[in-house]
């Protein structure tokens, strides 16, 4: 079985593991690089950058510099969604599509031992190929991190575990539709229009979600100039700020139309801004996630995309079992 | 009798898809030795009744037991005795016919490399060609040596020379029936051309509307029907259910009928049948209103 999996699937395998290996090579040159900018390592830099000129002056050339492969990389989240479908459409699809399932099902191999075997190597080969992927993204990125913390969506999707369950789905996705459908290039496409219409409501909806988020709420401080006050009440740049503005003495929040009625005001009557809601008790409130719920958040949104990439494998085995194709 | 004398034995075994049965109440007792042929139009259910005994398919209703072995069980060692030879003769096409070989060897218990090296030697198909650059004919040899390889004891084979030209058909069926004569094994192959069956088949299934119509040994049933040929008459023919098929012309009536030997009535001649018109006869027959039956999945 391993050779047979092998003869069948070495070209998708040989074709990932060449384009993840090139974009490896690429990234960890540019990674040394810009790794180099910071010989105390990026993480303490970042907590001195506000002391430290030389701190800033890295982080500013890292921006300079890296900041087009950054930008580059946010769409790279869509990677391992490549792989993952791109091994599991042709599973059982080219099969369907030959009719040489009639041949592989009637050698001495029972068909549910055939099936596990190439769900087991092609899902392996799908988390090995992402996870290597992942791993250099990962490091590749911990200079911007340190200075934009890890749960902004060029980050958060990219790195850790997520990239290897976004793969898994859709592995299991299409290896279902093309169970269903099949035919190899329309499974390709259902797992791709399956993981975006998935990642849009997980990513804006469900993830902030995973936990009850903090608040902080404090006064607008008198004395900041109007640049001050944009920055807001959050304890870490690396916290994720879900929500953020401002609520009256009583905590009230205030809408955005009641904030700039306020900033009317005050432009009329021609004091500074911050003495005038100061002055009123205006409060700053930020609602957020604080960076150390990385991790969870990882396992809680890895755990989401593999149970429903196990479910649509179990889909797969029940029909393969059942005989419907 | 036990269950293990026949190749093939099937008990009110039907298969609905989303469309409709495919095959209904097809009972059946193949004996073991000979070579059976599955005979119906396009879309009769032989694909899928073919697909269930390699338990392919699972049936709906009843069972289909194999060697005395109920094929969903779907363990090695009774998927190694059955070859099957689906139809248009799937390969992988990418793969060298070497590699086609060294796939059957690790798929199967008891694959007999050499042989299936000897037979391709013999039609001269090159080792090192890919598949799917070989002719249609090539790709059916190429397909049979390795079902042949398995060493079965029964080999099943779906429309085996529909696709070829009649040169390649004659190869096939010479390289498919000298196994035969090399003995041991069982051979079912459906078809919808029944010229040539005689010379070839021990055994015939008629299967239309997804219905066995007519099942038994070629001999027996070409003793059994025989045409008579009468003056044209318009009574009621029907001499206790014996007849199959009754066709009028100007002056004569032609009757098939299944009546043992019993003498002709007076003015009637008694002639034997030939296999061809006995099949088609059969497959005229209309069915019953009731059968609800469509085409199945024999594309």
């Amino acid at each position: 079985m391993t050779w047979l999996i092998w003869r069948q699937h070495r070209t998708e395998v040989c074709v990932l593991g060449l384009l993840v290996g090139m974009f490896g090579i690429a990234l960890l040159v540019l990674g040394t690089q810009a790794h180099d900018l910071f010989p105390g390592g990026p993480a303490r830099c970042a907590g001195e950058a506000g002391i430290n000129e030389a701190c800033a002056a890295s982080f500013r050339r890292l921006d300079e510099e890296y900041g087009y492969v950054e930008n580059l990389l946010a769409g790279f989240y869509l990677v391992p969604v490549v792989i993952g479908a791109f091994l599991g459409a042709p599973l059982l699809a080219r099969e369907l599509e030959d009719g040489t399932w009639q041949l592989a099902w009637t050698q001495a191999v029972p068909r549910m031992r055939w099936l596990a075997a190439k769900l087991a190597a092609l899902a392996g080969v799908t988390v090995t190929l992402t996870g290597m992927f992942t791993a250099v993204l990962t490091w590749f990125r911990q200079p911007f991190d340190a200075w934009e913390g890890r749960f902004q969506y060029d980050a958060f999707d990219l790195e850790g575990l997520v990239p290897v369950a976004y793969a898994l789905f859709a592995f299991g996705v299409a290896t279902a539709a093309g169970a269903i459908l099949r035919r190899s290039l329309p499974a390709f496409g259902v797992a791709f229009g399956a993981f975006l219409a998935a990642r849009m409501p997980v990513a804006l909806l469900a993830r902030p979600a995973y936990a009850t988020p903090l608040t902080t709420m404090e006064p607008v401080p008198v004395g900041g100039s109007k640049d001050q006050a944009g920055h807001w009440p959050v304890p870490s740049f690396a916290d994720w700020m879900i929500e953020h503005g401002y609520a009256d003495a009583t905590g009230r929040r205030l809408s955005w139309t009641e904030y700039y009625e306020l900033e009317g005001a005050a432009n009329r009557a021609g004091t500074n801004l911050n003495q005038f809601l100061h002055a009123r008790g205006i409060q700053q409130f930020g609602v957020y996630h604080p960076a150390d719920r990385f991790w969870t958040f990882q396992l809680i949104e890895t755990a989401l995309f593999v149970a429903v990439a196990a479910v649509l494998i179990g889909v797969v085995v029940w029909r393969v079992r059942r005989r419907m194709i | 009798m036990t269950a293990t004398e026949f190749a093939l034995s099937t008990d009110g075994v039907g298969k609905r898809y989303r469309k409709g049965w495919a095959l209904r109440d097809c009972t059946l007792a193949l004996p073991a030795g000979g070579v059976i042929a599955l005979v119906g139009p396009n879309g009769a259910g032989k694909t899928t009744l073919l697909r269930l005994v390699v338990g392919l398919l699972a049936p709906s209703t009843g069972t289909v037991e194999v060697l005395g072995h109920d094929v969903t069980a779907s363990t090695p060692q009774t998927l190694s005795r059955v070859g099957f030879l689906a139809q248009d003769h799937p390969l992988y096409k990418r793969f060298t016919v070497a590699e086609m070989l060294r796939f059957g060897r690790a798929c199967n218990l008891r694959f007999d490399q050499g042989l299936a090296e000897r037979r391709l030697a013999k039609l001269g198909i090159p080792l090192d060609r890919r598949a799917g650059t070989l002719s249609g004919g090539q790709q059916a040899q190429v397909a049979l040596a390795l079902a042949l390889a398995k060493r079965p004891d029964l080999l099943v084979l779906d429309e085996p020379v529909a696709s070829l030209d009649p040169l390649a058909r004659h190869e096939f069926l010479q390289v498919l029936m000298g196994a035969v004569a090399e003995g041991g094994v069982t051979v079912v192959f459906s078809s919808h051309v029944v010229h040539e069956l005689e010379r070839v088949c021990d055994h015939l299934v008629v299967l239309n509307h997804g219905r066995v119509t007519l099942t038994g040994d070629i001999d027996t049933l070409l003793a059994e029907h025989r045409l008579l040929v009468g003056p044209r008459t318009a009574t009621d023919l029907d001499r206790a259910g014996a007849v199959v098929e009754a066709v009028h012309s100007d002056r004569h009536t032609t009757l098939l009928v299944r009546d043992g030997a019993i003498p002709a009535a007076p003015g009637w001649q008694a002639q034997p049948v030939a296999l061809e018109d006995l099949v088609l006869a059969y497959l005229r027959r209309p069915s019953e209103p009731s059968d609800a039956v469509t085409s199945g999945v024999a594309a």
